[in-house]
This record gives structure tokens, C-alpha cells and sequence, in this order.
């Protein structure tokens, strides 16, 4: 059973993120970009798997700042193969464009199953996965939170609002969204990944023009902008509430003092 | 003249014999003990033998002076009579033998006569009552006053072993007793009064007359001979083992500073999987515990309820090193992820024991074990994320690092792009916790009014990899420690302050850095001593302190945080744990990071509070570390001592006294 999961790097939310001077995108200068959440859980589920039915994992990174970390992060898990596309992503590649090229990349592969993460917090969409699919003529199943893999078939777990959860057999190959593991992610220790950083390679191929066609563009982003803020009223109970009745008179809410 | 044939009433082949006996006995001990040997031997390599002197030297006052022993009343006499009166005794034996079948035999002369032999006679009768006095203690504390400390729940079959060696002893020195009394019956000497125990004994069988007694003398000779063998040749089989494992454990004990852990090499497993992995001296450890529950008694992992005890884990872990099919995985089959994970590395179990076990080591090496089998609690692997990431455990951007120093004017000095005299590295608690802003500024403020001339790393100080390390996650140490050790080397300063006392053992006894390290409080004495720092209130308060571990037991800076609070006027009056004896708050060893255990009877916080809330007069629990602030805030909640009474840092108190007046 081969494993092929490919991750994508997100901005780092706990950095400040700014606008480019264009006004359409995110000033990369001082972005800080971390393995996006969900694929961190993909590649947990992929291990999962390994871990009780055998089989191979291949884990799939663009070429961007934080890739080496993940990959060898990913081989210190017992990851089999590291695949790093090289390609100009710095500027942001949209889910279009990278589904294309991992597609290509990933059916070279021949994988039984490809687990996504079902979004980003760059790309709420989350049509990395469906596309992929669709490019790899595989079904496509999101919001997964568990799978069982026998027989070539497999058993996929999703859950549903209001506590129900569904369980559907997929023929394989398929893509799976994945929502969340069935655990939280392991942590290797930095030993074991000092000591993959010696011994795995990372495979690198490259990815040729990247063809954007069919998404939409952005045309502004923009900072959501709190309309109205709450205030504060400090002080003794006697204090807040004299304060409070008087902002009550001042809206008109109250009647004035008579 | 006085005079003693040694071998009075012994037939020539039973002094024969006895040799026989001797040799086999020899020959039995040291099976024994090579035995052993072979065991530490097939732990891993580990260099102690550097410092003989200062090895010997503590040989000297630990094993034969046992100051640690001593330390406790009840079992310090109770041990110091058994062990100099068995010591005395033994001696006293072999001379005999060597003043009759040595000088005698060989060079026709005795030196056991007149009075030197009635010294010798009197000095062993006494000697001998008091191991009598040290037994029947022995018996009383183990079989009446029973102490949890000396249960055997880990390994009931031990129980055996204790009562072996105490109806030894006690076989021993009272058939001896017998022995004298019987031939002093007989013979009748006129110096037997200086042997007031033997001739009372004698007392008792004058009346049999001769041929019974002698009959009597001969056949407890013998049982006496065969029990003594009998004895030495089960040192090395029991819990007597000590006798050459403590001094041996004391000799090769680290004589680096408290609490240094041992090195896994590079090519290795993290930690330890199977026993083979640790260090012979880890080994060593095992077999040197006496199980005598000291370092149960201080530890507050055990005091909590916590399924830990130091001792247990020095019981099991002996246990499976003998045990058949002990190959199997140590961390969860003989040592519980839970009793691993319970420890505040607080190192009061190393610091209680008489044989200088270092149960430490062992802990934090399971624990990289386990660590790595990914066994451990799922914050703290959350956490040991973040601060591979971010380089603190608060997951924040370093470049918020420093935001505790906007309003300050003029700006606290970038070290990175001038140089100062002082490098304050700030630590993750005093730079992100909100609780402490308002402290880390009053330091700021202190060390200004002082003319202290420092800067700080800004974004480029990590986390310093103190607790990191003790939760077995070695290999982030390293990462950590090599990117502060980098942005340190860039920068021109003569010394380095922390306010934090895990920050502080980090850098001054792990970085090897060549410059001073000091903890604030040091700072604070020496610029209170010199004049440069002057008060303008001194305040009136009556405070306890609190003694942070990695400040006080790892670095012994006892001193210089109560010297600076009586300099501003404080009077410091002590909780009964304090200094050596001080209680952990619970937050150490990467214990802050995990979740909270459920199941625990008083968090150790909780107990201090209760503490320092009970000394009278008392209105201000001071500590100088800012885990153990955030630690007891909490406590004063949960326990609802709030009004009772405060926790302050240190530095609160200086900059009052510097400010004038107590801003409330």
C-alpha cells in the first residue's frame, strides 16, 4: 500500500501578517510559514495506517522555506520518501495550479491512497483535494476524521453536526480530505529528526511552469476592520453603575434626571 | 598478668577448621561481588575517576563518617551504633587472630596483654552493647513504629531481607556475649571485671560447673564461627551489599554540578530502552540504595499523592537488573510513564541520600526513552512543539520578546548592537507571562536606579533549555542551547543576570560559557553591600522565602536572596522546609508544561502555601523565581488563603524600598 501525502506550508499566524503594496495579496518579507494544520494531521493518519497495515509513505513539499524541517520531520516518523517540488512558489500558487502539478507528480506515483489536509487557512475553499481527484480520475472523500484500510477497499469515518458520524467504503485509489487524525500529531524528538536530517534524502522534481487557469483572482485584500469596539467601564459597583446609567441618559435610552 | 589464650577451650582441629571455613567464606564474598561487578559492567561507559582526592575525601566523611546518616536522629544512632560497634568488633576479632596465630605462631610474642588487653577487653564489651542499643532501635522502628518509608509494596519478598541481616546481627552479638561469658565462667580471671557484660553473663552459668560449661563454650564457639561466615559471606547477596556498594557509589559520584544528567552519544536511542543502556554508574546506584525512604520523605511528587517514590524506582529498577528475561522495555513494563512523568526534578531525593544515589539521572534517561516512544503527556509534547518552533513555551513571536519594555525610556540597550557590562537574559516566564510584566519592569527599574549598566537579546534569546533538558528532550537542549550560545558569542558584555533560577543552572553550569553567570539576588547583595544601590524606605516587613530548587539545592545560593531582604529592612523568618530541606513548588522539570494529575491528594504549591500561611507573623511568602510567583498565586486560590497572605517577588520588595513607600 503506498501512502502519498501532499503538504502545503501556510502563513504562521503568530506573526503579524501584512498587505503588499499591491493591495491584493500578503507581504511575504516577513512571513513566517508553518506546515498547514490539517496536513499535519494528514500525515498522522498516514502513519496511522503504516503503523497497522504496512505499506509505504511519500511525503510531497513545495520548495519553500520550512520544507526541509517538515520533510525530515516527516522521515523521523518513518516517512519512506521525501519529494520536494521545485518551482517558484514564493509568490503564492494558487489550488488550481498546484493541484495540477501534483497531479502529475503524484500519479507518477501510483498511489492507493492520497490524503490531503480538507483545507487551509489560506485557501478556505479547500479544492486542493477535489481537484486533485478530479485530475487523478480518483473519488474524492472530505472532512475525514478516521480510516481502516482492508482488502483494497476502505472504511472512511466522517463526522457530522450534531454528534453523528457516518463510516463509507471507498474504492481504492482515492483522495481523502482529512479533517482530523484519529490522534493528534506525534512529536518526534529533535534527536531522531538531527539524525534523519544525516541519513534520508530528499528527492527533488521540478515543476515546470504552473498553470493558474480557472481560479478566481483577488482583486483587494483588506484587514477586517472591528466597526465598533466594546468599552470598558471600570471602577467601584457605585461607580460603574452612576457611569453606566449615565451613558444609558446620554443614548437616550433613559430618561434624563428630571 | 592479664592474658587471653584466644583459642581457649578449641580443640586444634576446630581452629583448623575454622580456617577452612574462613577461606571458603572468601571464596563465596568475592563470587559475590565480582558478580555484581560483571552486572555494572555491562552498563554503558561513564568517566569517574577524575579528582581522587576529592573522591577519597568524600569517602571519608560519607561513608565511614556518614554525615548524611547522621542528619536524622533516630536512624542516624541507630545506624552510627550498629556500624562502629560491628566495625569494632570485627577488629577485635582479627586482632585476636593475628596476636595468637600470627605474631605468636610465627615471631613468639603477643601484644594483647597486660593493660593494653584490658583496654581491649572493656572497649569490645561496650562496643558490643551498643550494637545491642542499635539492633533493638532497628527492631522497634521497623516492626512497631513502622514508617511508611521501609514498606516493601514494590517487592514484598524484601521484607526477608531486612529481617535476615537484624537476626544476623543480633545472632552475632549476642552468641559472642554468650561465648565470653561462658569462658569467663570457667577460667574465672581476676581482670574480668573489666568485661562488665561478660561477667554477668558469667553470672548466669557459674552454677552448671565445669564440664557442661565448657561443653556449652565450645558448641556456641561454633555457632558463633559459622553464623559470622555465614554472615560476611552473604554481604554480596543481600541488602549487607552496601557495605561495599555505598562507599563505592560515594567514591564515583558525580562531582560535577547537581543535577548534570548523562550524555546518550549521537548514534544511540534517546535514553535508556533496556537496563544495558544506562551507565554502570547508573547501575551502581541501584544496587548502593539501602532503601532506607529518605528521599521518599522529601519528595514532593510522593507527598502529593503522586504514584512516584525515588525509592521505589531505585527497588524495581535493582530488581529488574537481576531479573530473568529482563531485556523488555523498562520505561512502562518495570517503571510506570506515570511515575516518570511525576517528577519535578527538584533533586531533594539526591540531596536526602546518605549513598549520594543520583535517582535523577535515571528519571530524566527513562525519560528520553519515553519521550521518543512518544509516552508522554500531550501538553507537554504541545509545548516541547512550540518551543522547537518558537523558541518559547508560549508560542508567541520571538519579536514579541521583548514587548515588556515599551514605555521604558530611554530603551533598554540592544546588546546585540552595543556592548554593556551586564547581559540580562530575561527567560520565557519574565519576558511572556502577563502575571509577571509589572515584576520584570520593577527589575528593569531596580537594576537602572543601581547605575547597572545591561542590555538584553531581544528577539534573538530562546528559551535557555533548563526544563526542556529535564523532561528528556535532549536534542532540543542542544538546538536551543547552540542558537543562544551563538547570539551570546556575538555580543560584548562582562557578565551575565537572570531572574530566573532554571535559566540560571542552565547557563552557569550547562553552556559552558566563559564569563559569570548570577542570579539577580546575587546582584542585588553585592550592590546593596557596595553601597551602589541605595534605599530610600526601608520597609518593615515580616517575611518567609522561599527557596527556589534550581537556585538553592542545584546552585547552593542560600545566602545572598536573605541578605538582600533583611538589607531592606525585611525580618525573614523561616518555613520548617527551607534552605536544603526547601519544598518545590511543583512547577519544575517541565512539570509547569503538563497537565495537571488527576487524582492528587495536595499539589506541592498548595502545601507550601499552607506553609508559609502557618508561620506566625508572617504576611509575605517571597520568592525569586518566576514560576514559583505564578505557581503560588494559583495555590492562594485553590487554597483560599488569599487574604491570608501574599507571594511577592524579591524584586518587588527592593523596588518599594527604593521608591519609598509600599505602592499598594
Amino acid at each position: 500500500m503506498h501512502i502519498v501525502v501532499p503538504i502545503k506550508l501556510a502563513p504562521d499566524l503568530v506573526e503579524d501578517l501584512e498587505i503588499d503594496a499591491g493591495g491584493a495579496a500578503l507581504d511575504r518579507t516577513f512571513l513566517r510559514l508553518i506546515i498547514n494544520e490539517f496536513d499535519d494531521h494528514a500525515i498522522e493518519q498516514a502513519f496511522l495506517l503504516k503503523e497497522r497495515g504496512g505499506g509505504q509513505v511519500t511525503i510531497v513539499a513545495p520548495d519553500l522555506e520550512g520544507a526541509d524541517d517538515v520533510l525530515y520531520t516527516a522521515a523521523a516518523k518513518g516517512a519512506d520518501r521525501l519529494i520536494k517540488l521545485i518551482g517558484d512558489f514564493s509568490a503564492g500558487v494558487n489550488c488550481h495550479a498546484l493541484a495540477r502539478t501534483l497531479a502529475k507528480v503524484i500519479g507518477d506515483l501510483h498511489p492507493d491512497l492520497v490524503l490531503t489536509g480538507v483545507q487551509a487557512h489560506d485557501d478556505l475553499d479547500g479544492a486542493v483535494g477535489p481537484l486533485l481527484a478530479e485530475h487523478l480520475g480518483m473519488p474524492y472523500l472530505g472532512y475525514v476524521a478516521g480510516l481502516t484500510v482492508s482488502d483494497g477497499k476502505c472504511m472512511a469515518r466522517k463526522e457530522y453536526p450534531g454528534g453523528l458520524v457516518a463510516e463509507m467504503d471507498v474504492a481504492l485509489p482515492a483522495v481523502f480530505g482529512i479533517q482530523a487524525a484519529e490522534k493528534p500529531p506525534r512529536y518526534v524528538v529533535t534527536s531522531l529528526i538531527t539524525q534523519a536530517m544525516k541519513s534520508a534524502t530528499i528527492e527533488e522534481i521540478e515543476t515546470g511552469e504552473f498553470d493558474s487557469g480557472g481560479a478566481a483572482a483577488v482583486e483587494r485584500m483588506s484587514r477586517l476592520e472591528a466597526t465598533t469596539h466594546a468599552e470598558m467601564i471600570e471602577g467601584s459597583t457605585d461607580q460603574v453603575a452612576d457611569k453606566l446609567v449615565a451613558v444609558l441618559r446620554e443614548r437616550g435610552l433613559l430618561a434624563p434626571r428630571g | 598478668m592479664p592474658i587471653r589464650e584466644t583459642f581457649w577451650n578449641i580443640p586444634h582441629w576446630a581452629e583448623l577448621v575454622q580456617y577452612v571455613l574462613m577461606v571458603l567464606t572468601m571464596l563465596v564474598f568475592t563470587y559475590g561481588v565480582f558478580r555484581r561487578i560483571r552486572r555494572w559492567r555491562q552498563g554503558r561507559p561513564e568517566r569517574r575517576t577524575d579528582r581522587l582526592g576529592a573522591r577519597l575525601g568524600s569517602v571519608v566523611v560519607h561513608a565511614v563518617g556518614q554525615v548524611r546518616t547522621a542528619r536524622e536522629a533516630y536512624a542516624g544512632i541507630m545506624h552510627l551504633a550498629i556500624f562502629w560497634g560491628m566495625i569494632a568488633l570485627l577488629m577485635g576479632t582479627a586482632l585476636a587472630t593475628v596476636d595468637w596465630d600470627v605474631t605468636r605462631l610465627f615471631f613468639g610474642f603477643q601484644f594483647l596483654t597486660g593493660g593494653v588487653y584490658v583496654v581491649y577487653e572493656l572497649v569490645l564489651d561496650v562496643l558490643g552493647l551498643l550494637v545491642l542499643i542499635g539492633l533493638t532501635m532497628a527492631i522497634v522502628r521497623r516492626y512497631m513504629l513502622r514508617p511508611a518509608r521501609l514498606g516493601n509494596a514494590p517487592r514484598p519478598i524484601l521484607a526477608w531481607d531486612d529481617a535476615y541481616v537484624l537476626v544476623m546481627l543480633m545472632l552475632i552479638a549476642l552468641s559472642g556475649y554468650l561465648v565470653e561469658g561462658l569462658r569467663i565462667a570457667v577460667v574465672q580471671p581476676e581482670w574480668a571485671r573489666w568485661s562488665p557484660v561478660g561477667r554477668m553473663v558469667a553470672g548466669w552459668f557459674i552454677a552448671l560447673g565445669d564440664p557442661t560449661n565448657r561443653n556449652l563454650h565450645i558448641a556456641l564457639w561454633s555457632s558463633h564461627a559459622v553464623i559470622a561466615f555465614t554472615f560476611i559471606a552473604s554481604i554480596p547477596f543481600t541488602k549487607l551489599f552496601h557495605l561495599i556498594a555505598a562507599p563505592a557509589n560515594i567514591f564515583f559520584r558525580s562531582l560535577q554540578p547537581g543535577g548534570t544528567l548523562t550524555v546518550t552519544p549521537a548514534d544511540r536511542e534517546p535514553g535508556v530502552k533496556v537496563w544495558r543502556d544506562f551507565t554502570w554508574k547508573e547501575i551502581l546506584d541501584f544496587e548502593a540504595c539501602v532503601r532506607c525512604g529518605r528521599c521518599q520523605d522529601v519528595c514532593p511528587a510522593y507527598s502529593s499523592g503522586l504514584p512516584l517514590s525515588p525509592r521505589d524506582v531505585m527497588i524495581k529498577l535493582d530488581a529488574h537488573i537481576w531479573a530473568r528475561g529482563n531485556g523488555h522495555a523498562l520505561a512502562g513494563d518495570v517503571i510506570t510513564p506515570d511515575e516518570l512523568w511525576a517528577c519535578t526534578t527538584c533533586r531533594a531525593c539526591s540531596q536526602a541520600c546518605p549513598v549520594f544515589v543520583d535517582h535523577l539521572a535515571s528519571i530524566v534517561d527513562l525519560r528520553r526513552s519515553l519521550l521518543a516512544q512518544q509516552k508522554a503527556d500531550a501538553r507537554l509534547m504541545d509545548t516541547l512543539g512550540t518551543v522547537r518552533r518558537y523558541g518559547n513555551s508560549f508560542g508567541k513571536s520571538d519579536r514579541q520578546r521583548a514587548l515588556w519594555t515599551q514605555g521604558l525610556e530611554p530603551r533598554i540597550k540592544d546588546i546585540r548592537k552595543e556592548p554593556a557590562h551586564t547581559l540580562w537574559f530575561v527567560g520565557d516566564y519574565a519576558s511572556y507571562s502577563p502575571t509577571l510584566l509589572e515584576i520584570t519592569r520593577a527589575t528593569a527599574r531596580v537594576f537602572r536606579h543601581a547605575g547597572m549598566d545591561f542590555g538584553l537579546l531581544y528577539e534573538a534569546e530562546r528559551n535557555v533549555g533548563n526544563d526542556v533538558r529535564r523532561v528528556g528532550e535532549e536534542g532540543l537542549y542542544e538546538l536551543l542551547a547552540m542558537k543562544n550560545k551563538a547570539a551570546l558569542d556575538k555580543c560584548d558584555y562582562a557578565e551575565i543576570v537572570t531572574t530566573d533560577p532554571h535559566t540560571y543552572n542552565a547557563l552557569k553550569n550547562e553552556y559552558g560559557l566563559t564569563r559569570p553567570v548570577y542570579h539577580y539576588t546575587e546582584v542585588l547583595e553585592r550592590l546593596l553591600a557596595s553601597g551602589q544601590l541605595s534605599l530610600i524606605d526601608r520597609s518593615t516587613h515580616v517575611v518567609t522565602y522561599h527557596d527556589p530548587c534550581y537556585l538553592g539545592r542545584y546552585n547552593g545560593v542560600y545566602d545572598a536572596p536573605r541578605r538582600v531582604l533583611e538589607a531592606i529592612g525585611c525580618r525573614v523568618v523561616e518555613m520548617p522546609r527551607h534552605r536544603e530541606c526547601g519544598l518545590c513548588c511543583g512547577a519544575g522539570g517541565g512539570r509547569i508544561w503538563m497537565q495537571e494529575t488527576p487524582g492528587a491528594k495536595e499539589r506541592p504549591a498548595e502545601s507550601r502555601v499552607r506553609e508559609a500561611a502557618a508561620v506566625p507573623d508572617v504576611g509575605i511568602l517571597v520568592v525569586s523565581c518566576p514560576k514559583d510567583l505564578v505557581m503560588f498565586q494559583d495555590a492562594l486560590k485553590t487554597t483560599g488563603l488569599e487574604g491570608k497572605i501574599v507571594v511577592k517577588d524579591l524584586i518587588e520588595l527592593v523596588d518599594e524600598a527604593i521608591q519609598g513607600g509600599t505602592p499598594q
